[in-house]
């Protein structure tokens, strides 16, 4: 079973405003604003999912083969946690 | 500024707060020592030096001036209008912003921008289509109701240039000061002097055309940062963490409608632009 994907709650605070989501590195101060796919994912990760788990639950929620956004979804995650909002792991 | 029987506790504090009286002043506060020109917020204390006036705020305590033989008097009331009441309101856990309002229907339309935008040449357009002026040039925010924003009356009178007079066709008083090439207008809509909930803010740009645009999402939070005074006074008197700061500005972004309104910087169309500034106070208004 792979590893569930959590988010570094520390490090980020976040706000939804409309329809797009803004987290703040709180170390940094550098903002973020996520919309469209990045925002769906973003809730996604909620602590319960891994990260098949997030692919397959971004694929219902589009209407799409899990295979179709694989490669998107590891992007994002490469990101965040580049960015340090995820724990590592 | 007496207060009204109605008065809410936030105006009561404020008018407390803002008590006057003349005397020594030190030149330093806290063991800072603030030159001439400059001005020092330190907790619950703020020390202002300038134009050969001196002024001391202690919370609970008011207001203590002293002015040398040869200071300006009109110098005093700009000083205190200005910086002092902003400090004021800030270690009283009020939040200025730089904005002139008008209210309408028991709302305040609120106008921002930078110095030289036209915000105050606007609100004396807007008291010629019949809206009241609620402030000129700084808005104090209550934040005390997490359901809401109440905008607390402006505590400075009207200030337009000569230009902003005759297109305005309000009324001048006297000059605001002898090196200021402003005068103190009467605002043409008359006033509101009571504390109301706040119903939109406008950020004034200048463009080719006129349009207003509703502001959506994330361009809400980024759009809050203002560089006045009074966001450098609010940082020092509130001690905010980044976390705390960011909580904030997500509930203003969250509470408050925003619109941009885009308009030429012609005089020829300053009409027009009041006309559509009117609406969006009315609501008449549907921007895209």
């Amino acid at each position: 079973m792979s590893k569930k994907v959590i988010k570094a709650r520390g490090r980020f605070s976040e706000t939804a405003i409309d329809d797009e989501i803004v987290v703040m590195h709180l170390a940094s101060g550098e903002f973020f604003s996520l919309t469209g796919t990045g925002r769906t994912l973003w809730l996604l990760i909620d602590g319960t999912r891994s990260r098949d788990a997030i692919v397959t639950a971004a694929a219902a929620q589009y209407g799409v083969e899990a295979a179709d956004i694989v490669t998107d979804t590891d992007e994002f995650l490469a990101k965040l946690g580049a960015a340090g909002f995820l724990e590592a792991g | 500024m007496p207060l009204r029987p109605d008065s809410s506790p936030a105006e009561a504090l404020l008018t407390r707060e803002t008590q006057l009286r003349y005397g020594q002043v030190p030149a330093e506060l806290d063991g800072v020592k603030v030159p001439e020109g400059g001005h020092f917020l330190s907790g619950s204390a703020y020390l202002l030096r300038a134009d050969g006036l001196s002024f001391l705020y202690r919370k609970g305590e008011g207001i203590t001036v002293e002015r040398r033989p040869d200071a300006d008097l009109s110098a005093q009331s700009l000083w205190l209008g200005g910086s002092v009441y902003a400090a004021i309101a800030c270690i009283n856990g009020f939040k200025p912003i730089h904005a002139s309002a008008v209210a309408y229907q028991g709302q305040v339309t609120a106008f921002t921008g930078p110095s030289g935008a036209g915000k105050s040449t606007l609100i004396a357009a807007l008291g010629q289509l019949g809206l009241p002026m609620f402030c000129d040039d700084t808005l104090v925010l209550d934040l005390s109701d997490p359901a809401q924003i109440i905008c607390l009356p402006g505590h400075k009178r009207l200030k337009l240039t000569p230009a902003a007079l005759a297109m305005t066709g309000a009324e001048g008083q006297e000059k605001v000061g002898a090196a200021i090439d402003k005068f103190y207008a009467r605002p043409p809509g008359g006033e509101v002097g009571r504390p109301l909930p706040l119903g939109r803010l406008v950020f004034l740009e200048d463009g080719a055309d006129l349009a207003a645009r509703e502001i959506t999402g994330a361009e809400r939070f980024t759009r809050l940062t203002d560089d006045h005074y009074t966001e450098t006074l609010f940082a020092s008197a509130r001690q905010l963490d980044r976390a705390a700061q960011f909580a904030l500005q997500a509930r203003l972004a969250q509470q408050i409608p925003m619109t941009r309104l885009t308009r030429p910087r012609d005089p020829a169309q300053f009409a027009a632009s009041a006309q559509l500034a009117a609406k969006l106070v009315r609501n008449e208004e549907k921007s895209t």
